[in-house]
């Protein structure tokens, strides 16, 4: 693996998504200041920084979750901070997956409900739905296990499925906030690798925030942010491999 | 189609919570529709009763009246003497009617008119009459019975009417006898017909309130998960349309059980419905329905309203992939909260200053409404201070707690209770002004002569004192219009006789009262004596509350039209007056006028009224002997009625208010099993948290309770004490007041206290998070 070196901005060709000049307030607290980025695609990007330096801020803003009080985010050159709730939602849909420290799996729901749910709510039929669902757990080492409650799973288990339900509608960019962060170590560097595997293979953009220089490693390239902008890229990867 | 089935599976089969949740919604949904359903099956019966022909309205000539010859001169007409009869307590229907022709009309409820010597009755008296012994009812209807009247002329199966027959003969000279050619069939036109069809709308409105509120409360359970999920389902793509066709199925669902469940409660209620008469009648059981559009509308209609009120539910917050946030977090209520309550006073205020004899100040009704309005906005402020209150004076750790959360979220705190201040509210002001309203009927003469019967057997057409000629008796003059009065009015000296000294030796320990006719003088163009009676002096001692004759009278000339007036607040008064005198003894020859008897016993009561039934004529006011207890008991059933409809709303919405408290403290509990297991960790004892759940939920209800029952018992006060005649004593509540309250209020905190044992079970160590 090699890592892509750029700078703040990003200079690939090929950007798929990119900030431009974001700020973000809370308030009258301010999140993000100018902060800029691009991301290539098929690139893996850690986004790294301290806590409350703006990173997840920053991720909200590029997944259309948050709109940027100034500046623009565009995906595929087309503007995304000004389409509407249901265009972003629609986005989240079909084109980006989700993968976050915990709480983004539906509670009530089995492991194969919530990897088919993206789906059904895309219209796809209950029972393909459930063969997607049924071929993921079986690529996420979850065979068995796709009757059970996120409550019944173990957290190594319950991101498992959280990344099968984020890449089960093909995404072509997935955004993963600490997605290590409520795991140990070991079962960190498993989900991991199983994480980094399948957009591999299915040549996924990923935005990974994170403050772990470890789970930082395992992405192409690295970027620092702090005080709400993007300060420097990092070459990360390179150290891990 | 995939959404909803999708809904549908989280309602359904999301584990345990879903599963109470649904469970809350439903019971809390069909305790409002058994509810919503009853209140709609009782108006239903009222208005199918009042739709009965009011047979009893019939008009017709007088006897003896240009309209009375053209009317039997065709053969559909018929003569009615109706009258009401009494059998301890309850009213008799009776009507005497004789045919005057082949094709005269017939009453509903039977096939054709009774011939003389026959009867018909109604089921009820049909039964009283078989059961009863003959001295002390069934004598006073001689003949046979020729069947049983139908529903069609009844309003309940437990009234009590009869028809019967007569030659014409007989019904002809009464003086209140008429001449019917057709009979009223259109519908009751009952004074109170309009008050209770508004009590029942205002009735199923103030049910619905506390209900919908439960509901709220019962659909707003495990809100945060919830609305976990719908962050979750918005982080992949779901839209705003796409969660709220999530949430509407989520209460729909239990919305459609709560309804089944809901009308199976009220079949199971309607039996006892029908058997237990809210308004003072029985209604027939199969008038005790909804009808088929009532259930096809709670089945409808509920269900959909409930999924529309989830979806604007969703509008109040904002859900976001990241989670939910309030679109407005409410801020402390603030001290201008309470200035439509001071304004609602200030105008009830004005309203009495306003008030004269002969009406109620206009501002008084706005007022009391402005009140009631006033009684909900300051809820969470009162909340509000009185947690701030109750921390100060007591501060443990659990008042602390408590109050913390009260502060924080009045609004909430209060909301479960609405229905209760206004329940409470309006039976306070209903508990302290009835006492003072019934005391205008029930006086002390009154009591004092509750058990004494009046029978009256005469009316001066010309009115008391001093007479002037009538108009259509204008060719007679004074002296022959005075002497055509004497032979008509009362009964003969002869027949009262008769009548007194067979009352003597049949009932010798019941005393009689004999009121005689003064004679009338004339003297020139005035006649004097006339409203004037005789009283014996000897006689009047058995009835102390009457007066005093002067010492040494045997008899007294006084005025005695009080006692003939249909008010026991006028009749009951004393008959020793000013303008009493004293007068000779001899009362032989004078006409009686009138008898008061006191029965020693109910079944001697019924004798006597039997015996004077058939061996009077019938009385001039066309109504059977009554007692004075009678005449107060008829004015007291209104009251009643409507006390008894306010305690069993005042009792059904503290129960109410309690549930609703009872689920929004589960579902809080719920909420904060986290906290509160690490508090229990961390050392605080469970008893303390116990007291402070306990507090959360106990402190707004008694508060609303004293607020609301103070407020209306101070509004009682100065009604009573501006309307109410001097020497009314000060508004009281009665005791069955302050039972039904503390009744309710104790009845609401053991079923939180039913709620309190979840709590030791889900804050134990092992429930504890740390992560």
């Amino acid at each position: 693996m090699s890592a892509v070196v750029a700078t703040p901005g990003g200079s690939a060709p090929t950007r798929i998504l990119e900030a431009r000049d974001v700020h973000r307030s809370f308030g009258s607290t301010p999140a993000l200041r100018g902060a800029n980025l691009g991301l290539a695609a098929g690139e893996t990007l850690a986004v790294m920084g301290p806590s409350g330096s703006g990173k997840s801020t920053l991720l909200h803003c590029l997944a259309g979750i948050y709109s940027p009080d100034q500046g623009e985010v565009r995906f595929n050159g087309r503007r995304l901070d000004t389409l509407s709730d249901a265009a972003r939602s629609k986005l989240r849909r079909t084109e980006f997956g989700f993968v976050f420290q915990f709480g983004q799996l539906v509670p009530e729901l089995t492991a194969a409900d919530n990897i088919a749910l993206p789906l059904l709510l895309g219209r796809t039929g209950r029972r393909a739905a459930y063969q997607q669902a049924d071929v993921w757990l079986g690529r996420l080492g979850l065979e068995g296990l796709g009757g059970r409650r996120t409550g019944e799973l173990s957290g190594g288990q319950a991101q498992r499925v959280a990344i099968a339900r984020a890449l089960v509608a093909r995404p072509r960019v997935l955004f993963a906030d600490e997605p290590t962060g409520s795991l140990d170590s070991l079962t960190g560097e498993q989900v991991m690798e199983i994480l980094v595997g399948l957009v591999r293979e299915e040549g996924t953009s990923v935005i990974l925030v994170t403050h772990d220089a470890r789970i930082a490693a395992y992405a192409d390239r690295a970027v620092m942010v702090r005080d709400g902008k993007v300060s420097a890229d990092l070459d990360a990867g390179v150290t891990h491999r | 189609m995939t959404l909803v089935r999708f809904g549908l599976r989280l309602s359904l089969r999301s584990g345990r919570e879903a599963l109470v949740r649904l469970l809350l919604t439903t019971v809390a949904v069909a305790a409002g529709v058994a509810v919503l359903l009853s209140v709609f099956a009782s108006y239903h019966a009222f208005a199918t009763s009042n739709k009965r022909p009011a047979w009893e309205q019939t008009q017709g000539a007088v006897v003896g009246t240009a309209g009375d010859k053209s009317a039997a001169s065709t053969a559909m007409a018929e003569l009615w003497y109706f009258s009401n009869d009494s059998y301890q307590g309850q009213t008799i229907e009776r009507l005497d009617v004789a045919a005057l022709g082949p094709h005269a009309p017939v009453p509903p409820g039977v096939s054709r008119l009774p011939g003389p010597g026959q009867y018909y009755v109604s089921p009820a008296l049909a039964v009283l009459i078989r059961t009863v012994p003959a001295d002390e009812l069934g004598e006073r209807f001689p003949g046979t019975e020729a069947g049983t009247i139908g529903d069609s002329a009844l309003t309940g199966p437990t009234e009590l009417v009869i028809y019967a027959g007569y030659p014409p003969a007989r019904l002809s000279p009464l003086e209140n006898t008429i001449v019917v050619t057709r009979i009223a069939n259109g519908p009751q036109t009952s004074v109170w017909t309009n008050y209770f069809r508004y009590a029942y709308g205002v009735g199923a409105l103030a049910f619905m309130f506390p209900i919908l509120i439960l509901i709220g409360t019962a659909t707003r359970l495990s809100a945060a998960r919830r609305e976990q999920r719908f962050a979750a389902m918005r982080l992949v793509g779901a839209t705003n349309r796409q969660i709220g066709v999530v949430a509407a199925v989520d209460s729909f669902v239990g919305a459609v059980l709560g309804s089944l469940i809901g009308i199976g409660g009220f079949l199971l209620l309607r039996p006892a419905l029908s058997d237990y008469a809210i308004i003072g009648a029985k209604y027939f059981p199969y008038t005790v329905t909804p009808t088929a559009w009532g259930y096809i509308g709670v089945l409808i209609c509920v269900p959909l309203l409930s999924a529309l009120a989830a979806v604007l539910a969703l509008r109040r917050v904002r859900i976001s992939p990241l989670g939910v946030s309030r679109r407005v977090t409410p801020p402390p209520p603030s001290t201008w909260r309470i200035a439509p309550l001071v304004l609602g006073i200030a105008l009830f205020a004005v309203g009495l200053a306003l008030t004269t004899k002969q009406s109620i100040g206009t501002p008084a009704y706005p007022g009391l409404l402005v009140v009631m309005v006033g009684l909900v906005t300051a809820g969470p402020w009162l909340t509000a201070r009185a947690a701030g209150l109750f921390s100060r004076l007591r501060g443990t750790a659990a008042s602390l707690l408590a109050a913390r959360r009260l502060t924080d979220s009045p609004q909430a705190a209060f909301r479960s209770v609405t229905g209760l201040v206004l329940a409470v509210f309006l039976g306070t002001l209903l508990a302290g002004m009835m006492p003072a309203i019934n005391a205008t009927a029930a006086t002390p003469n009154a009591t004092a002569l509750q058990n004494v019967l009046l029978d009256s057997f005469s009316q001066d057409s010309l009115g008391g004192g001093a007479a002037s000629p009538a108009a259509d008796n204008g060719h007679l003059d004074l002296a022959q219009q005075l002497q055509q009065l004497e032979q008509t009015r009362g009964m003969s000296a002869q027949a009262a006789a008769t009548l007194l000294s067979e009352l003597t030796s049949r009932y010798p320990d019941a005393p009689v009262l004999p009121i005689y006719n003064a004679p009338l003088k004339v003297t020139g163009a005035t006649a004097t004596g006339l409203g004037r009676t005789i009283v014996p002096c000897a006689a009047m001692t058995q009835f102390p509350s009457l007066g005093s004759c002067p010492a040494g009278a045997s008899a007294i000339n006084t005025d005695t039209s009080n006692l003939m007036i249909a008010n026991p607040y006028f009749s009951s008064r004393p008959i020793v007056t000013d303008t009493t005198t004293r007068s000779s003894g001899d009362v032989s020859g004078l006409s009686l006028n009138a008898i008061l008897i006191r029965p020693s016993s109910p079944v001697q009561l019924e004798q006597v009224r039997t015996f004077l039934a058939t061996h009077t004529t019938a009385s001039a006011s066309a109504a059977a002997p009554e007692t004075f207890g009678e005449e107060v008991q008829a004015r007291l059933n209104v009251s009643n009625v409507i006390q008894r409809l306010f305690s069993i709303a005042v009792v059904l919405t503290i129960l109410i208010a309690g549930c609703s408290l009872a689920v929004a403290v589960g579902g809080g509990l719920a909420e904060r099993k986290r906290p509160f297991a690490l508090l229990r960790v961390s050392g605080t004892g469970a008893g303390t948290l116990y007291r402070v759940v306990l507090l959360e939920s106990v402190l707004p209800l008694i508060t609303a309770t004293i607020v609301a029952a103070a407020t209306a018992y101070g509004l009682a006060y100065l009604a009573v004490m501006k309307i109410a005649p001097a020497g009314t004593p000060v508004p009281r509540p009665s005791v069955s007041y302050y039972a039904t309250v503390g009744g309710g209020l104790a009845a609401s905190v053991l079923v939180i206290l039913t709620v309190l044992p979840i709590l030791g079970r889900i804050t134990g160590p092992e429930n504890a998070r740390f992560e």
